[in-house]
This record gives structure tokens, C-alpha cells and sequence, in this order.
């Protein structure tokens, strides 16, 4: 949080356009960095490192060359990155949903916030990852224990910063509700959501990122489809290209999700951006 | 015990709410904390608002003046007493009460436009939407915003943000306005303004105005009169008429010697903490 409110202060100025800090220079880098690969890959011929080239061709053909009617999409690409990003989706939601109901139930009861503290402490203290085989053994191997895996995983991050949100919201917004005579639930959907709502969302985009790290660790396990499965698949075949092809889909997977999460978040926050550069906080 | 049964009594008459004042404080009390920690904030205050009186209440700083207009919302039961409005005992929030906070900043929410926030405490209710822009509007055009509807509370000046906040309770339609310091954080120029809006707005609305401050020209300036409070453990040291000619003008009644006279016996009655002063 800090990081990115510092980073959104005006800063010494520079004499450069801002277009090319934002884009051309990242991209630039990127680039060099590909052709590097790509250089080196040709010079000494790997299987386990296949040049980026050949690693974009081979998604390609394997993800996106589908018949029209299912948007050029293949059936290696439907039954298995679908899959994965909507078990990431569902589970990321579901989780974000209880983890917002308990974080801000636990920033407005200290009795609330006191009890639960130890066990929240405890259980995040676990690597959610390491829980894998518990829910395996409740829950199953099917789509249900994949999605409330990743929700555990997720919910974390939610509820901590929401609680820390609500918390932080001034008794006077609360006061102004009350003397205005609105219901418990309207103070708490028209005040202290949209109070917490600018720290929530810091909380949301840890939360959406390790979504799909934990998609794909719940198909490292009693798995037979899904991106996760595929890798551990694909590596155990040796097929080096393919693998590679799905790490890449993962990587847009991810970009696209936070791209999405940030236009979302500048439209609902609209106002505390607005709200920030005037020099308020 | 015995008052309050009075009290049960002569509500049930035919004629209960006759003469009943718009708010009665019936030896009201508030104690923070219990055994050797407990601050004792106010004690035994018995007093009556009747109906379209401005009321101001002045106190040394920590007299419990916050505590008293706490109590007098509902949003905190005294610890001994009542208070009752238009002769009903009032516990929690009651209809028909409005609030306007010292802190406009964060009375106001940062996240609504400025009409939105007017009518937000309209929401929900049994307002209908057409009645409800007609208040929002209105209720800007009397603090003298129309035409900032759409701004957002914090590009406003503090004097405009607090402008905003008595909109919204002005669109609310209260019986009975109270007021925490309002215009404590603003520069004397903007303070000035708003105590002559507030005059203009509760004529044109015919309300009834309960207002604290620590101000001691602004609580003579403003009010019909002043309730002066002791310091803490608070009591009501003295209730004063304020009898000086209306309108009020900010220069006029201030060089006014009747007005002169009350502001110095009510800053004496401060200096001294309240006490009763030899006349």
C-alpha cells in the first residue's frame, strides 16, 4: 500500500514524454530480453529451453486455432485453461465474498475481532498451499475441493484488509448514520463498505493474483484436467514446448486478469483517486 | 422515580401534548466508566425547548457540552434522567432530528456528489424520488449552492462543505436541528456568513435549533437564549434570555450595548467555571 501511494505522488520532474517511461521503455526492455533468449536458444540448441519464437508458435497453434463457433478456440484450450480460470474466478469470488463479510464484521466488533484473532493468525500462518491434502481427504477430488481450496487460499488477504479498512473509517461517518437513523445494514452497504472499500481493493489484487497460483496447485494433485495438470503432464512426457506453451497462457491468464481487476478498480474508486491527488490523506 | 411517573400521567391526559414542550431534559446525567475511573460528565440538567426556539449552549471546554448533544440525539442514554421529545421519552435516535457535525469533512461523504449526499439520509425512506429532488434542490438553493450538485464535497471550501452538511439536514425536514459546533474549524470571515445563513435559513424553515458552541459571541449573536453550563461534573449554570432586537446584523447587534452586557456576564459565568455570579 505504501509502495503504490508513494508511487502515485507527483515525483521530480522528468524531462521525458511520460508515454515513453509508462510504455516504450518497459517494452523496450522486454524485448531485449526476448531476443536475448531467442539468440541464445539458437546458438546452443536446448530441448529444455525452446526459443520464445517457437514457444509463441506452438501456443498458438495449440490454444487458438479452434473451429469459429467456440471463438478459435481448441479443445485443449476449452477443457483445460477454461477450466482453470474458472475454478481461479469461482474461487477467487467465493472467497473474496467471505472474506469481505468477515473482515468487515471483524473491523466493526473488537469482541469479534479478539476472539477470532488467535485462529485467524494460526491458520494464515499455515501455507495455504500445504493444505492441499487436507481437502483432498474432506472434500474430494472434483471441481468443489479445486474452488474452495482456492478460496481458503484467498480469503486471507481479503479479510485483512478490509478489517483494516473498516476499521480505520473515522466514528463520525458512523455517527452521521446512526443520527440519520439508517438500518444496521444501510450503514454498513452505503458507509462502511464504500469507506473500506479503497483498502479492500489492495487486499482484491493480492487476492486475484494468488488465485491462480493456487488453480494450478489444486491440479498438481488427483487431477485430469486443467493447466495445472497439464504441466505436470507435459513435463512428464518431455514435452519441453508444450509446457513451456502453458506457462505462457498462465502468464496471460494473470496479466489479463490484473488489467481487468485495475480497470474495474479505477472505475469504482474514481473518486478517491480524484479524491488523493487533490491532496487529501 | 416519582417525576417520571408525573410525567406517564400527564401524557395520558386528553390534552397531552397541549402544552407540551418540543424537548424537556428532565435531571439528566451521565456518568463515563464505573467505580474510581468514572467521570461524572453531566449532572441533574432540567430544562425545556419549547417549539421554534434558537437555543444555544455555551460551556468551558470539557463541560460535557458534546456529551449533553450526544445525549439530546440518542445516539448515547444518559446515565440518569430522560429526555423527551414532543412529551415522549426518547431512547435511540428519535424521528424527526437532524444533526450538523463540527467536522464537515467527515459528516460529509468523500465518495457521493453533493446532491447525493443531501439526499442521502432521504434514501430508503417513504420520500418519493420526485419529493426528493425537489428537497435536494431547495435545500441547496437556501445555503445558497444550486449549481454545485455535481461537485464532489472535497473540491468545495470548508465553509461550502459545511454549507452542504446543513443542506442535508435541512432536506431531511427536521422538528428539531442540532448543532455541534459547526463553525468551530472555519476562519471568522466564513463563520460570520454561515451564523447569518443559519439565522436566514431557520426563519424561512421555522425551525427549532439547539446549537453548541464555545463561541460566546456566536451563542449570544445567534440565539433567543443560552444555556451556560458549569464546568465538568456539568449543571446549568445559568439560563439566559438573549432579548436583543431582531434581525440580527452582525455589526449592528454586536455594537448593541444589551448585547455587549450578555456577552460579558456570559464569559464572567465561563471564567469562573459557571459558578452563580453576585450581581
Amino acid at each position: 500500500m505504501t509502495a503504490t501511494a508513494v508511487a502515485r505522488k507527483p515525483r521530480i520532474a522528468s524531462h521525458r514524454p511520460g508515454w515513453v517511461r509508462r510504455y516504450a521503455a518497459p517494452v523496450f526492455v522486454i524485448v531485449v530480453l526476448l531476443l536475448l533468449w531467442e539468440l541464445a536458444a539458437t546458438v546452443a540448441p536446448s530441448p529444455f529451453f525452446p526459443a520464445p519464437s517457437r514457444i509463441f508458435v506452438s501456443a498458438w497453434k495449440m490454444f487458438f486455432t479452434g473451429p469459429p463457433e467456440h471463438l478459435f478456440l481448441t479443445p485443449l484450450m476449452i477443457e483445460n485453461g477454461l477450466t482453470t480460470l474458472l475454478r481461479m474466478l469461482i474461487g477467487f469470488a467465493l472467497g473474496s465474498v467471505v472474506g469481505a463479510i468477515l473482515g468487515i464484521w471483524s473491523g466493526l466488533s473488537q469482541l469479534f475481532r479478539e476472539v477470532t484473532n488467535p485462529v485467524v493468525e494460526f491458520l494464515r500462518s499455515i501455507p495455504a498451499s500445504a493444505t492441499l491434502p487436507l481437502f483432498i481427504i474432506l472434500l474430494g477430488g472434483d471441481d468443489g475441493m479445486r474452488i474452495a481450496f482456492v478460496a481458503y487460499g484467498v480469503l486471507w488477504f481479503v479479510l485483512i484488509n478490509t478489517a483494516l479498512g473498516v476499521q480505520s473509517i473515522h466514528p463520525t461517518q458512523i455517527m452521521m448514520g446512526r443520527s440519520f437513523r439508517l438500518s444496521r445494514l444501510r450503514q454498513i452497504l452505503s458507509i462502511v463498505l464504500p469507506a473500506a472499500l479503497p483498502q479492500m481493493f489492495a487486499g482484491l489484487r493480492i487476492a486475484l493474483s494468488t488465485s491462480l497460483i493456487f488453480a494450478i496447485i489444486s491440479e498438481f494433485m488427483v487431477a485430469t484436467n486443467g493447466i495445472g495438470y497439464e504441466l505436470i503432464n507435459t513435463q512428464a512426457r518431455f514435452q519441453f514446448l508444450s509446457m513451456w506453451s502453458w506457462m505462457l497462457l498462465l502468464a496471460v491468464i494473470g496479466l489479463l486478469a490484473n488489467v481487468l481487476l485495475e480497470l474495474v478498480e479505477a472505475r469504482v474508486l474514481r473518486w478517491h483517486r480524484l479524491f488523493r491527488n487533490v491532496g487529501n490523506e | 422515580m416519582t417525576v417520571m411517573t408525573e410525567t406517564m400521567d400527564a401524557q395520558t391526559g386528553p390534552a397531552a401534548n397541549a402544552g407540551v414542550p418540543l424537548l424537556r431534559l428532565d435531571n439528566v446525567g451521565h456518568v463515563y466508566g464505573t467505580g474510581e475511573g468514572a467521570h461524572v460528565a453531566l449532572e441533574g440538567l432540567t430544562a425545556e425547548i419549547p417549539q421554534g426556539q434558537f437555543t444555544s449552549i455555551v460551556g468551558p471546554s470539557g463541560a460535557g457540552k458534546t456529551t449533553l448533544l450526544r445525549i439530546l440525539s440518542g445516539l448515547l442514554e444518559p446515565t440518569s434522567g430522560g429526555v423527551y421529545l414532543e412529551g415522549e421519552r426518547i431512547s435511540g435516535v428519535p424521528e424527526g432530528m437532524a444533526m450538523v457535525f463540527q467536522d464537515y469533512s467527515r459528516s460529509l461523504l468523500p465518495w457521493l456528489s453533493v446532491a447525493k449526499n443531501v439526499v442521502f439520509p432521504l434514501k430508503g425512506g417513504p420520500t418519493s424520488k420526485t419529493e426528493q429532488k425537489r428537497l435536494v434542490a431547495e435545500s441547496l438553493a437556501a445555503v445558497g449552492l444550486t449549481g454545485f450538485e455535481d461537485r464532489y464535497p472535497w473540491q468545495l471550501s470548508g465553509g461550502m462543505q459545511q454549507r452542504v452538511a446543513i443542506a442535508r439536514a435541512l432536506a431531511y425536514r427536521p422538528r428539531l436541528l442540532l448543532m455541534d459546533e459547526p463553525f468551530a474549524s472555519l476562519d471568522a470571515q466564513t463563520r460570520a456568513d454561515l451564523e447569518d445563513l443559519v439565522l436566514r435559513i431557520r426563519a424561512q424553515f421555522n425551525m427549532t435549533i439547539l446549537f453548541v458552541t464555545h463561541d460566546i459571541d456566536e451563542s449570544v449573536y445567534l440565539a433567543d437564549r443560552v444555556l451556560v453550563l458549569s464546568k465538568a461534573p456539568a449543571r446549568l449554570s445559568e439560563d439566559i434570555r438573549v432579548d436583543l432586537p431582531e434581525p440580527r446584523d452582525q455589526i449592528s447587534t454586536k455594537e448593541d450595548q444589551r448585547f455587549i452586557q450578555l456577552r460579558g456576564h456570559v464569559a464572567r459565568l465561563i471564567r469562573i467555571g459557571g459558578e452563580p455570579v453576585e450581581q
